[in-house]
């Protein structure tokens, strides 16, 4: 007891530390540690769920961009294609209208040249017949005599057929 | 100048017949001052820490982390945590609050002489006892919760053989010594430290305490861990089941 008293231990001091120390737990537990750790949890389960969504996006960013090329590779290959065929195509449209045209040209060469033998016999007659009657008129003048339709006639031919 | 060294604390006024002493009063302060921080950090929880705030996660955290891995299971370290972890802070801040320059000088005049207003309140036996008594009740709590009663009550007194039987009182005689040394070990330490910077600061006020303040300050942090831990230790064995009984109860 005297060790008590020398510690100057106090009943009424002890349970007022005892009750003072419990206020002082449950305070800092329910107002402090309890809302602060929860807090920091919840923050660290954030900043993972960040890194993780981070780490998602990038996946998927590498995969858009893989497919990115594989589209364009594709793209490339199809227009390449595609150049090719109008090529081709344009080609043979080019080719079909020169052969059309050769064609037409022909055609119309054709015609023409028709056209101007059929005028050359024409001209050729008129200059025969005018020819004739010239010559009808200038032997009658030079005879000064008509001759006879059959006569004259024969002599005509004959003379014109020399002059060929 | 004279030099005054007492074990027990100096009482400064009394409330209707309660004694207030000078550690009691310091002890609400210091509450008082860790629940005003508390509250304080916590109205202001910043995502992005700074100042303040990351000092109180760091301890929060670690803190936690370290009662963790000495108690082994979530569970035990969520009910362990508030009570470790405000002895550990209690007892730091009540320790190296002691170094605040002045607060010695700061006295009471009362008929019998002149009583300090502050004093270490771990200087104080009562604050020390007061708290291995919670840690050395909780202890036997949770050992009769995990052993039962009579499993309880076996540990110590068993008529399995002499030997045992030996071994049993001395596991009484050990329970009942952790109180005496968990708390002498804290209340010494603490004690020690006050009357040697207090007999230096007599001998020599100028550069020579300093060398035992700077130990003194080790001493406070270690001490205050020190408790901690051992509180944190005794309540985890208490709640294991021994090897033993296990193997016993439940054969492989």
């Amino acid at each position: 007891m005297k060790l008590l008293e020398a510690l100057g231990l106090d009943l009424r001091i002890l349970i007022a530390q005892l009750i003072n120390f419990a206020i002082l737990v449950l305070v800092l537990w329910k107002f402090g540690y309890k809302p602060i750790l929860k807090f920091l949890n919840d923050r660290k389960e954030k900043i993972e769920k960040g890194v993780e969504d981070a780490r998602r996006a990038s996946e998927k960013l590498e995969e858009m961009e893989q497919r990115e090329a594989e589209l364009v590779k594709a793209a490339k290959k199809e227009a390449a294609k595609i150049l090719e065929e109008a090529k081709k195509q344009g080609e043979i449209n080019r080719q079909k209208t020169v052969d059309k045209a050769k064609e037409e040209i022909g055609q119309i060469i054709n015609q023409e040249k028709a056209k101007m033998e059929a005028e050359k016999g024409e001209t050729l007659r008129e200059i025969k017949r005018e020819v004739g009657d010239l010559i009808v008129s200038s032997l009658e003048k030079i005879l000064g005599e008509k001759m006879t339709d059959k006569k004259d006639e024969e002599l005509i031919k004959k003379i014109v057929k020399n002059l060929k | 100048m004279e030099l005054s060294v007492s074990l027990a604390p100096d009482i400064l006024f009394f409330i209707g017949g309660f004694p207030v002493t000078n550690t009691f009063f310091w002890s609400l302060f210091i509450s008082l001052f860790l629940i005003i921080l508390i509250l304080f950090v916590r109205s202001r929880l910043k995502l992005i820490p700074g100042g303040l705030q990351n000092i109180v996660e760091l301890l929060l955290e670690g803190g936690y982390s370290f009662v963790k891995s000495i108690a082994g299971t979530e569970k035990k370290a969520k009910r362990l945590f508030p009570l470790v972890f405000t002895m550990f802070v209690f007892i730091l801040v009540a320790n190296l609050a002691t170094y605040i320059p002045g607060q010695s000088a700061v006295t009471l005049h009362k008929e019998e002489g002149v009583v300090s207003v502050f004093r270490a309140v771990i200087a104080d036996y009562g604050m020390v006892f007061v708290m291995t008594l919670i840690t050395f009740l909780i202890t036997q709590i949770v050992m009769i919760a995990a052993n039962g009663p009579f499993g309880y009550l076996g540990k110590f007194i068993n008529f399995k053989g002499p030997m045992q039987f030996f071994l049993g009182l001395m596991d009484l005689v050990g329970e009942l010594a952790k109180v005496i040394s968990l708390s002498f070990r804290l209340f010494g330490n603490i004690f020690a430290g006050e009357i040697l910077g207090a007999v230096m600061l007599f001998l020599a006020p100028f550069f020579v305490p300093l060398p035992f303040m700077f130990l003194g300050l080790v001493t406070a942090v270690v001490q205050a861990f020190v408790f901690a831990v051992l509180t944190l230790v005794f309540i985890t064995m208490a709640s294991e089941i021994p090897e033993s009984e296990v193997s016993k109860s439940e054969p492989v």
